[in-house]
């Protein structure tokens, strides 16, 4: 069954080679769907038996030095993030084939575009499936390269073209990190292989410690989690929406991938592993809301819930990571299930409201909530496909979101943590993720409510229609998935299962989770009662008599007056202030009969990348001034020289010390 | 069957009744003697025989948020205390679901406000959205200690907590009933949040949202406040009620004293206390998780006081 997995690279190689060959637009979209088409059928006929609970395969390929064998090895956790990654492409593809349209329609030729997204899925398929730390970068970095060029599509942009490059920079800079902790493990075992660190991993040593924290990072950097986030926003806005809505859902799921996987190889963590993991994961939840609270940009917003999102799943893996250093394994089961299927479905919702945003810009061509409004009477399909990926976002019953944050909830809220002052950190975190659930309802509503509601707020937006099918369909499929996971949520949990079974721990998933099915059954019951009513409600209501909103507050001026974006969240920000600074930029008229026009001009900068800006910006001049000093004063040089030269020997020999 | 008849029964009539009995309580301290004690039921039946009229911008969603919130605000009447313990349906975690369904219900009411493009009912959505994020982890900071406590999970179990003089337990419920009570005024729209009665629409909250609704829809929202109104007198009454774990009769009709004596002080404290400044009550809610936070922190003391 291996086989058929990585029959899927060379039929994906062959479909991006075609798509390049091939002179039309229309051949290289069928190349590109069709291989990839078969890739997902191969890929899932593959692991099929493994996520039903079958044992992991194993294949070793020889090759030429340096790599001498590679080993490829399929378990339930390769299984569990091939199964969904390769057809979530797919449907990326389907869309891109839609939105690309009117870029085709101007010449341009989108062959490339196309290999790439094949690329990607390759990528996939050697990431989740390979045992050796250089085939692994490998797959690594053919991701992070793809996603690059997939992200600059319209390169002549400036903006897009900085927003790309920050986002290689950043990428590489967590490869650094990565290829660092992989040599650390190298220079220990003597070996690339990943059969080869676990026996090393498995002891507890401060070398482990070391290696945890660099791969977090990494890892960190790849899935965009809080302080590491800085380049997502950005990137996410510039792309074209299938790749911010790849990117964000499926590409830097590979993140928490590595995570799991060395996880896996690791074996029981320590109990500050869990705390850290957990709170790594509550503080990007939590930033990450924040800002999905005043961004105008709607790709910007859902960039941010990213960060959220990939938080929510690293609290539940920091709820497992605990419940497995305690030996509470019930706990450890919740942890782990909550977080992997909240990979699921983020990557569900996520992927639908980026493909409903696309569809609002190629509409509109524009995302600026400020600028938009009344487009539901337009747009029918995408705005209620995107309501239901915001509700599904904002964690709300009956849909997906909702179970896989009850089944974290379940684990915060268990109380089974060993001392008192444990279950109320788990408690208190619980309060956060409620909060964290709180804001992200106001930020889905406030950007549902602005785009799509209310009349339109500027005459010059040109009045848009909702997109071709090539773009409806993936995003029907993705609500469709999104609801019946959300009221069907065993589907997702055997999904997730057989990769919970890869924990030592004596406790089946079914029987961790069986407290909750009488939930299940209420939201189920809760499902039925909404449709009934909402249908009988939208029958009844459709010959009523229509008149104008009532007037006060409403009548006089423009549409312009309504409530914006950034009156919505006004109050709020001003509550956080300190998280979400706000910039303003004024030109008052001035004197009493002014003849310039007066001009205001608020926005929420990221802190964090403010600050970084700001430091890279000093560290340059830093660097500036003292090597123009360097030149007078020889003697601080060589001080400074032998100051640097000592620092690095101290470091290499803390790193040859034997551990 | 007969629980589940009696309990239908009870949300029938309690909304209306404790709405009215707030009403009357505010009549009285005002010196009038105020509308009949089932003046919102008639109010309701009134709305129902009328026709719904449409904003022209709305969308479909404008004429579905009333029922859904009416749902969301019945369903979680279900798991809660409405005629004292046991409540018609309680499971593990039911207190999480019983959160996210009315923010649900508030979601969808706040969707449609902003669904007819009226700047007064943005206004509402995002004083509503605004305040109910900060309530949420006081909600959850309450149950969480509640449960520590009792080594419950579900909401019975946690409402069940009863004070033990001498114990953390007293400083946990003390707390929590403190900052539930905050909560409930919150997400109830009940003063000093917000001002069920007042005819300026800058200072609304709650009625600001809904002012375009009107026939069976308005209704549907007029009950379903009133249900959520009776679930929080109902989760509170529970609380401070003594006998309430004890079943029967007996039980019940204490529940309902209590209840009744709940809807008086809310009147009682509508007719005394001013409506706070919009800017004040993100401070008030504060206290609320404040004294939520406190009342967490003091179970782990009780922890530690148990060998």
């Amino acid at each position: 069954m291996l086989t058929s997995v990585l029959l899927a690279l060379p039929v994906l190689l062959l479909g991006a080679i075609l798509a390049i060959a091939l002179r039309s637009n229309r051949a290289a979209a069928a190349a590109a769907l069709l291989t990839q088409l078969v890739a997902s059928v191969l890929v899932l006929v593959g692991v099929a038996d493994l996520l039903a609970g079958g044992p992991p395969i194993e294949v070793t390929w020889s090759w030429s030095p340096p790599i001498d064998r590679i080993p490829f090895r399929l378990d339930a956790l390769s299984a569990f993030f091939l199964a969904w990654s390769l057809p979530m492409t797919l449907l990326g593809t389907v869309y891109a084939v839609g939105y690309l349209r009117p870029y085709f329609a101007k010449g341009r030729h989108g062959g490339p575009h196309f290999a790439l997204l094949n690329l990607v899925s390759a990528s996939f398929v050697l990431v989740y499936s390979t045992q050796n730390a250089l085939v692994f970068l490998l797959g690594w970095e053919l991701a992070a390269v793809a996603a690059w060029l997939l992200v600059i599509w319209d390169y002549k942009n400036q903006k897009v073209r900085f927003a790309g490059f920050n986002y290689l920079v950043s990428t590489h800079v967590g490869l650094f990190v990565l290829v660092a902790a992989l040599m650390l493990l190298h220079s220990k075992t003597g070996s690339m292989d990943f059969a080869a660190f676990g026996p090393f991993l498995a002891i507890p040593s401060p070398a482990r410690d070391t290696i945890f924290l660099l791969l977090g990072i990494s890892f960190a950097l790849k899935s965009a989690f809080f302080p590491f986030h800085t380049w997502l926003p950005r990137a996410h806005s510039a792309a074209p929406a299938h790749v911010s809505a790849l990117m964000s859902g499926v590409i830097h799921k590979a993140g928490l991938f590595g995570f799991l996987r060395f996880t896996l190889l690791m074996g029981r963590p320590d109990e500050w592993m869990g705390w850290s993991v957990l709170a790594f994961g509550a503080l990007s939840a939590l930033f990450g809301v924040l800002h999905t609270s005043t961004q105008r940009d709607l790709k910007r917003l859902l960039g941010y819930s990213s960060t959220e999102n990939v938080g929510i799943a690293a609290m539940g893996f920091g709820v497992g990571y605990l419940g497995w250093s305690w030996g509470v394994p019930a706990l450890a089961v919740a942890g782990f299930a909550g977080g992997l299927l909240h990979l699921v479905n983020h990557a569900l919702f996520k992927c639908l409201l980026f493909y409903a945003a696309g569809a609002v810009y190629r509409a509109a061509h524009t995302v600026d909530i400020e600028r938009l409004g009344g487009l539901a009477r337009r747009m029918p399909w995408t705005a209620s496909l995107f309501l239901l990926g915001a509700l599904a976002i904002a964690a709300l019953p009956p849909l997906n979101g909702f179970v896989s944050e009850v089944v974290i909830y379940s684990g915060l809220l268990s109380g089974a943590a060993p001392t008192g002052a444990a279950d109320v950190a788990l408690v208190a975190a619980a309060a956060l993720l409620a909060f964290v659930g709180g804001v992200s309802a106001l930020s889905m509503t406030r950007a549902f409510g602005v785009v799509f509601l209310g009349n339109p707020r500027e005459r010059s937006i040109p009045a848009g229609e909702d997109p071709p099918a090539a773009m409806v369909l993936p995003m029907v499929l993705h609500a469709a998935l999104a609801l019946c996971l959300g009221v069907v949520p065993e589907l997702g949990l055997r999904l997730v299962r057989s990769t919970v079974a890869l924990l030592p721990l004596p406790v089946d998933l079914a029987i961790a989770l069986a407290p909750l099915g009488h939930l299940v059954w209420a939201t189920r019951a809760l499902a039925v009662a909404l449709g009934v009513s909402g249908l009988v409600a939208w029958w009844r209501g459709r010959h009523a008599r229509r008149t104008p909103t009532w007037g006060c507050g409403v009548a006089a001026g423009t549409p312009r007056m309504q409530y914006t974006g950034s009156s919505f969240t006004e109050q709020f920000a001003r509550i956080f202030e300190s998280f979400l600074p706000a910039l303003r930029r004024e030109q008052l008229p001035r004197g009493p009969f002014p003849r310039a026009p007066g001009r205001v001009a608020t926005h929420h900068a990221d802190p964090v990348e403010q600050r970084m800006f700001e430091v890279l910006g000093q560290g340059e001049e830093v660097v500036v001034k003292g090597s123009a000093r360097l030149s007078e004063q020889p003697g601080l040089a060589f001080a400074g020289g032998l100051l640097v030269l000592g620092l690095v020997g101290a470091i290499l020999m803390g790193a040859v010390q034997p551990w | 069957m007969v629980t589940l008849l009696l309990h239908a029964l009870a949300l029938l009539v309690l909304p209306f009744l404790s709405t009215g009995v707030i009403h009357r309580t505010r009549s009285l301290w005002s010196g009038r003697r105020g509308p009949p004690l089932m003046q919102s039921a008639h109010d309701v039946l009134r709305l129902l025989r009328k026709k719904a009229v449409y904003g022209d911008c709305t969308t479909p969603i404008f004429r579905i948020a009333p029922w859904v919130f009416l749902v969301t605000a019945l369903a979680s009447a279900a798991i809660a205390p409405i005629l004292g313990a046991p409540p018609l349906l309680s499971f593990a975690f039911d207190f999480v679901w019983f959160a996210y369904v009315w923010g649900l219900g508030r979601v969808a009411i706040m969707l449609a406000a902003l669904d007819t493009g009226s700047s007064f009912e943005g206004m509402g959505s995002a004083r509503e959205a605004t305040f109910s994020t900060l309530v949420e982890p006081a909600l959850f900071l309450v149950l969480g200690a509640f449960c520590l406590t009792s080594g419950a999970n579900t909401l019975s179990g946690a409402l069940a907590l009863r004070p033990v003089l001498g114990e953390a337990s007293l400083a946990v419920w003390f707390l929590g009933v403190l900052a539930l009570i905050i909560v409930l005024q919150v997400e109830t729209s009940r003063m000093p949040v917000d001002d069920p009665t007042t005819h300026l629409e800058l200072t609304m909250i709650h009625e600001v949202m809904v002012l375009d609704h009107g026939g069976p829809d308005l209704a549907a929202i007029q009950y379903g406040s009133a249900v959520k109104l009776q679930v929080g007198i109902s989760i509170l009454a529970t609380l401070l009620d003594p006998w309430s774990s004890a079943g029967g009769w007996l039980s019940r009709a204490t529940h309902l004293t209590f209840c009744l004596g709940v809807a008086v002080a809310i009147g009682t404290v509508e007719s005394l206390v001013a409506r706070l400044r919009l800017a004040t009550v993100p401070k008030y809610v504060a206290v609320a998780v404040g004294a939520a936070a406190v009342a967490l922190l003091a179970t782990t003391w009780q922890a530690g006081s148990t060998p």
